[in-house]
């Protein structure tokens, strides 16, 4: 559903994006992580045909978002970062001005319009825009987004100001959404939020995409915790005896010989459990330490810097 | 394709067009406008009246004499719009910049421009919409202040004629395009500015230039030196000189009897008509670069060009010249013609390279204004 070919944008000479490629299939929901600067807004402006890009291209359902940028817009809903509404007018008001601009039927619109403040808890709110919270605009910045039923819809940092219940909100909307088959693009930098949501992730660094895939793969890829080792820790009901492998890089124990971290160049778990089976030592606990996804994004940044 | 264009065109016309109409700022602007302009038509109409009383009391003493000399014009409905436009200049052009100078960045300053590009429009119909919103407004205003103008002249019995009608509605148009030029440049400063206080800064700048500093260059001192001293009347011809002060017009008449026939008489006045005609021509280039000069030299053009007007009446055969200095005019004008009446052709043909100075600024500014907005990145 959407693809990007060789991106790149130039300020100045300096590439706020660079020769990115990727695609993203039909009802994925995919997460661009990265840095503050890595270039995660500026590959959406570029998708959402507010810039043009400097080398390269940007499709959506086949289109060039250059060539076609009507096109691609009636396909798309987009929520910026910094949702920007007219402050003179209602929720509703907005929302209708901008249903115009889609020229839809004017009996679908106004059902459509009470449908989606009703989804996003904004029913029954009149003031003007001017007087809501972030969290608020940022409602109805989904909302706005859902408007003509896209078909692509780009998220640039949603949950950042919502509220537990928003978050809760817009984790059920976007699941739903994307169950029915609408492709999800969402920037973030809230990690736990990413890896809950996306069955894809991407991480960008200093406008380059230096991976991609299911955060389970991008873990998997990387070993445990951002290095290129696993730590087992184990806990024995009695005394354990001295481990000796040559993947094993360094053993802890402690002063009564009950528990012990073991640091290995592979997951040596298996091996630990006959081990200690052997030698007639009763396990309490083996585990490995999982990496989250917020280890294995540090690690891959790490590593591109 | 084209219906779709002109469907976001509207939408954003039709929005922007009740954002000027309800904006507090057009509200107290235009109000002040329309107070200023009811009371200053009041005092114009007065002033009208006791002119077209001189004007009636002049001719019933002429129709029973034979007289030789000058006599006031029946004084025009026009004169009464005199007053609006020497307010329309300076709160119109107010109104234009409060109107235009945060267009564009205020979408900016509050994200929503970078949400309203995300929808199916283009941007030319974005840009466009803005101007003709603000397009549509001015001439709501501009109808509310001339229809209230009408109004007003009906109450007080006074029927414009035909030609009169024709030139209010010169003057509405005039003035529409003045507004309209000061809103365009505060559009254009509007559209390459990062916030809504550097652009009102810019364009005040640029309308403390164009409506003072300009007008300051045409001035006699700064004429003087660009186009030398004007030509001295001979001695000979000053003493011949008779001077009559026209009290009732308040304009002073110099007459020469068989002035036509001396020779010195007719060189002073070729190189005096040189010296006015490279002066007038000095201050046309100078005009040309500000608006409110063009609109102040159309509005002079229309409201007092027939009250200006002498009548001169043959008497025993012999011709009579005449000298008239205006004192409705800011500048000296020296006319040494023999006057005959103004019909609507000519004064609407005087105003002409005016009138096209007028419409040049506005299209130089909304081009500008376009071109930029074309070209914007939006973050």
């Amino acid at each position: 559903m959407i693809q990007f070919e060789h991106l790149t944008k130039t300020y100045n000479g300096i590439n706020a994006v660079e020769d990115l490629s990727a695609e993203i299939r039909d009802g994925e929901i995919y997460g661009l992580l990265g840095p503050n600067g890595a270039g995660k807004s500026t590959t959406i402006l570029m998708l959402t045909g507010l810039i043009e890009p400097t080398a390269g291209r940007c499709l959506v359902a086949g289109m060039d978002v250059t060539k076609n940028p009507v096109a691609v817009k009636e396909r798309i809903g987009y929520m910026p970062e910094d949702v920007g509404f007219y402050a003179n007018l209602s929720a509703e008001e907005n929302l209708d001005y901008f249903a115009r601009l889609y020229r839809m039927d004017r009996d679908v619109q106004k059902k459509k319009i009470s449908d989606l403040l009703s989804l996003v808890g904004l029913d029954g709110v009149t003031k003007e825009v001017g007087g809501y919270s972030k969290g608020m605009r940022q409602r109805l910045g989904l909302a706005k987004a859902l408007l003509n039923d896209p078909s692509v819809i780009v998220l640039d940092e949603p949950t950042a100001n919502l509220d537990p219940q928003g978050v809760a909100d817009y984790r059920r909307i976007i699941t739903g959404i994307a169950g029915s088959g609408t492709t999800v693009f969402v920037s973030s930098h809230i990690l736990a939020e990413v890896s809950r949501v996306c069955t894809r992730v991407g991480i960008l660094a200093r406008g380059r995409l230096i991976v991609q895939g299911s955060v389970q793969e991008l873990a998997g890829r990387i070993g445990s915790c951002g290095e290129h080792r696993t730590v087992i820790r184990i806990e024995s009901r009695s005394p354990m005896p001295v481990f000796q492998h040559p993947a094993i890089t360094g053993t802890e124990y402690s002063n009564d010989r009950c528990s012990a971290t073991v640091t290995a160049t592979e997951d040596l778990r298996d091996v630990i459990a006959d081990y200690l089976a052997v030698n007639g030592i009763l396990i309490r606990q083996l585990s490995k330490d999982e990496c989250s996804l917020e280890d294995t994004f540090l690690s891959f940044y790490q590593e591109a810097s | 394709m084209m219906a779709e264009k002109t469907s976001g065109l509207f939408t954003v016309a039709h929005k922007e067009f009740f954002d000027h109409i309800t904006s507090r700022k057009f509200i107290l602007i235009f109000s002040i406008f329309l107070v200023i302009a009811i009371i200053g038509m009041i005092g114009g109409i007065a002033q009208y009246q006791k002119d077209l009383k001189t004007y009636t009391d002049q001719r019933s003493a002429t129709s029973s004499s034979i007289v030789t000399g000058y006599m006031s014009d029946r004084p025009s409905v026009m004169t009464v719009f005199a007053t609006i436009a020497t307010y329309l200049s300076f709160l119109g052009a107010i109104l234009g910049i409060a109107m235009g100078f945060d267009l564009v960045t205020k979408e900016k300053e509050s994200k929503s421009l970078k949400i309203l590009l995300s929808h199916p429009i283009y941007r030319d119909e974005v840009i466009n919409g803005k101007a003709l919103g603000g397009i549509a407004a001015l001439f709501l205003a501009l109808a509310i202040i001339l229809s209230l103008s009408l109004a007003t002249l009906l109450i007080y019995g006074i029927v414009p004629d035909g030609g009169e009608l024709v030139l209010i509605a010169v003057f509405g148009a005039v003035s529409f395009l003045f507004i309209f030029t000061y809103f365009s440049i505060a559009l254009f400063m509007s559209t390459v500015s990062s916030d809504s206080g550097s652009a009102l800064i810019f364009t005040m700048i640029i309308f403390i230039v164009i409506s003072s500093l300009l007008p300051t260059m045409t001035n006699d001192t700064v004429m003087e030196t660009i186009a030398g001293t004007p030509p001295q009347m001979p001695l000979e011809l000053l003493d011949q000189m008779k001077i009559n002060v026209d009290n009732s017009s308040k304009n002073t008449l110099v007459s020469f009897s068989d002035a036509g026939s001396s020779p010195a008489w007719n060189d002073y006045n070729t190189k005096m008509q040189a010296y006015w005609e490279k002066r007038t021509a000095i201050q046309g280039v100078f005009a040309l670069f500000s608006p409110t000069m063009n609109y102040d030299s159309i509005t002079q053009k229309i409201t007092s060009a027939v009250t200006t007007k002498q009548l001169s009446y043959r008497s025993s055969g012999s011709a009579t010249t005449a000298v008239t200095i205006s004192s409705s005019s800011s500048l000296s004008s020296f006319d040494t013609s023999d006057h005959k009446d103004t019909d609507i052709a000519g004064i609407l043909g005087g105003i002409i390279p005016n009138l096209v100075a007028l419409l040049v600024f506005p299209a130089c500014f909304f081009a500008l204004s376009y071109a930029k907005f074309m070209r914007m990145d939006v973050r």
